[in-house]
């Protein structure tokens, strides 16, 4: 187990820069999810950290030696890829000891822990067969165990779980996790699917288009979105944004959206009178009002989920999705009032981006 | 589209007439197919069986036979023939040469051209382009090799090389390296890179990656381009008559070779043909199981 450091780091691919002063300090024995949309250099990132691709600039330490110039072998890590990547020439037994073997380690040493990894995995049936004779959970199983037999300093995972069916999704997500609570190795995650950061990461590093935008734990990212990027990212469904001009301070402050509507904003909200912010809540955070407070909103498309209720509407010129606990029965053109929660509101300077306020 | 599913939802009915109708079109098409394919097999077979009905036929009976030469029919078979030239020593002579010019220059291919192919595949070369290297390799097979017939002899005669094994050998695996290097890059192009990249995480030079990895998984390619290489070698002409005069002489020179005063002996010119046939045909029986072979392989990249 090693901490990881990233720092100042640079990537580009001929001309294109894709990464662009990357820092990140990674703790001993911590899970760390880089998440992002596809092509912020969350992939690129990990790879180098692997060694499959060269630092331009900057530093990667694995524990107190950095790591730039070392071949993958010499840096102790170990890499679940996307396709899972194993031997299709040897048997699940030969594809986890691998890395054993090419370390010369004895023979019954391998046998030993190639059993032990599969024992945890539930891979003990499959040690003779070939990766073409798994299904796509054991096939992740084994890519793991492949990992998991080496006792690595790092372990590296890119988006391990995106070839699987959503149940399967599901399932391992929970098995990594756990894993990681009984392994305790330092681990780097990457995903696109702000879910799966959520729900594993012990910190998460949102990236976008090279850069870090925000570093925390999963609940402050979601809270405390640092600006509107991670705003829209983190969460399902995506928090409602709408275009507003901040008001006076005053008894009931509110802010003008550009449709000229009202919306309400807590007592103390320091924005300045005519200043363009973004207003930004949260589905769950717009609750029907029956008093004629609030904002009215045009319901469009109604969606039971089961255990919620997603009710999309028009909203002072936006469309907004409101989530309810409760069921309702809108029907399409119908007005309904929505209050937002003013504690949970979330205040963006529409020009830099970034949070306004507390 | 849209009627066709109509009829299988609504009823079996109206489908069941379509598809017999169709298999019938299909029994048709199979027996045309199954008829045209035996004609063109028998053109293709009738040299083969020519060379058969001569060898066993006394020198006598090569153009006095009537029909199709039909052994017991058309006359007296004998195997005459196929025995002195048995037990002729340059038959014997000129069968080992072959192999061995044959087996040793696809071996030193294969040797030269696997690394070069996987290098062409997976790095990226500076000055000189790998599409540059690539076309480099291919136009050994640009130039008529009659063209470098002289210079070789030159070269080889100076070397005191001429009608030796090496300089055969050397030729031979200058010809066929590009094939080598061509098909088998192509595969390795084709290979996912994760597996060799997770072969370095795991601990593995790319040396390593490239014996344990990618060399199994290339195996059926390997494979077909061994035996087109081997069967290039063991059928060269030119260089073998022109660098060879008695004791490294191959068995197409052999064979070329079964004329004397009185003209061409077509009996032994027909026994040493088919001898000659057995080793490519041995090969090519052999290494289908690997050709065969990596077509499943393929099912595991999904």
């Amino acid at each position: 187990m090693a901490t990881v450091s990233v720092r100042e780091v640079h990537k580009s691919f001929d001309d294109t820069a894709v990464i662009h002063g990357v820092s990140i300090d990674i703790n001993d024995g911590e899970f760390l999810v880089l998440v992002g949309p596809s092509g912020c250099g969350k992939s690129t990132l990990l790879r180098m950290i692997a060694g499959l691709e060269d630092v331009n600039d900057g530093e990667i330490a694995i524990g107190d030696t950095v790591v730039n110039d070392m071949a993958p072998k010499a840096r102790d890590v170990a890499m679940v890829f996307q396709n899972y990547a194993l031997y299709p020439h040897m048997t699940v037994r030969q594809n986890m000891g691998f890395s054993l073997r090419l370390r010369r380690e004895d023979k019954n040493l391998i046998r030993e822990r190639v059993d032990s990894a599969a024992q945890i995995l539930g891979l003990t049936n499959l040690l003779n067969r070939l990766p073409r004779q798994l299904s796509g959970g054991e096939r992740q199983r084994v890519a793991m165990g492949r990992a998991i037999v080496r006792d690595p300093q790092v372990f590296l995972f890119d988006e391990p779980l995106s070839n699987l069916d959503a149940k399967l999704r599901v399932q391992m997500r929970t098995e990594i996790k756990a894993l990681h609570q009984r392994l305790r190795t330092t681990s780097i995650y990457v995903t696109h699917d702000q879910v799966e950061a959520m729900t594993m990461a012990e910190r998460i590093v949102v990236m976008n288009l090279g850069r870090v935008e925000q570093v925390g734990r999963p609940l402050d990212l979601y809270d405390r979105p640092a600006n509107l990027f991670v705003a829209g990212f983190i969460g399902s469904p995506a928090m409602n944004f709408i275009e507003a001009s901040g008001g006076a301070a005053g008894d009931a402050p509110a802010a003008t959206a550009d449709d000229g509507t009202a919306l309400p904003l807590p007592p103390g909200a320091r924005t300045g009178e005519g200043q363009p912010i973004v207003y930004g809540i949260r589905p769950e955070d717009l609750a029907l009002s029956a008093n004629g407070a609030g904002v009215e909103a045009t319901v469009s498309v109604v969606e039971p989920t089961g255990s919620s209720t997603l009710v999309f509407c028009e909203m002072a010129g936006h469309e907004v999705c409101a989530e309810f606990k409760e069921r309702h029965d809108f029907e399409p053109g119908e007005t309904i009032r929505l209050m937002p929660r003013l504690e949970s509101l979330h205040l963006f300077d529409r020009e830099s981006g970034q949070r306004l306020g507390d | 589209m849209l009627s066709g599913l109509g009829k299988s939802l609504f009823g079996q009915p109206t489908g069941v007439p379509q598809a017999r109708s169709k298999r019938k079109r299909l029994w048709f098409a199979d027996a045309g197919f199954s008829i045209i394919a035996i004609f063109i097999a028998l053109i293709f077979f009738f040299p083969i069986y020519w060379a058969v009905s001569n060898s066993l036929r006394a020198p006598a009976d090569t153009f006095t036979v009537a029909g199709l030469g039909v052994p017991f029919l058309d006359f007296t078979p004998t195997l005459e023939n196929w025995i002195s030239q048995i037990s002729t020593p340059e038959a014997a002579n000129a069968f080992g040469n072959s192999l061995i010019i044959s087996v040793c220059s696809v071996l030193i291919a294969l040797a030269l051209g696997l690394p070069a192919a996987y290098a062409l595949a997976r790095f990226r070369f500076k000055r000189i382009k790998n599409k540059d290297l690539t076309i480099w390799f291919l136009s050994q097979r640009v130039l008529p090799p009659v063209a470098t017939a002289v210079p070789f002899f030159i070269v080889f005669s100076s070397l005191d090389m001429l009608d030796t094994h090496a300089a055969l050998i050397l030729v031979n695996a200058t010809f066929i390296l590009p094939f080598v290097v061509v098909i088998v890059r192509q595969t390795f192009q084709d290979l996912p890179i994760e597996l060799e990249e997770a072969a370095l995480v795991d601990g593995a030079s790319h040396f390593i990656a490239f014996f344990r990895v990618a060399i199994p998984l290339a195996l059926p390619a390997i494979a077909a381009s061994a035996l087109i290489m081997f069967a290039f070698a063991w059928n060269e002409y030119l260089f073998a008559v022109i660098l060879t005069i008695k004791d490294s002489a191959t068995m197409p020179v052999h064979i070329a070779g079964g004329v004397d005063s009185r003209g061409v002996q077509f009996w032994f010119v027909a026994v040493r043909s088919l001898i000659a046939m057995i080793p490519p045909v041995l090969i090519a029986l052999f290494a289908q199981r690997y050709i065969v072979r990596g077509l499943t392989l393929g099912a595991v990249k999904g």
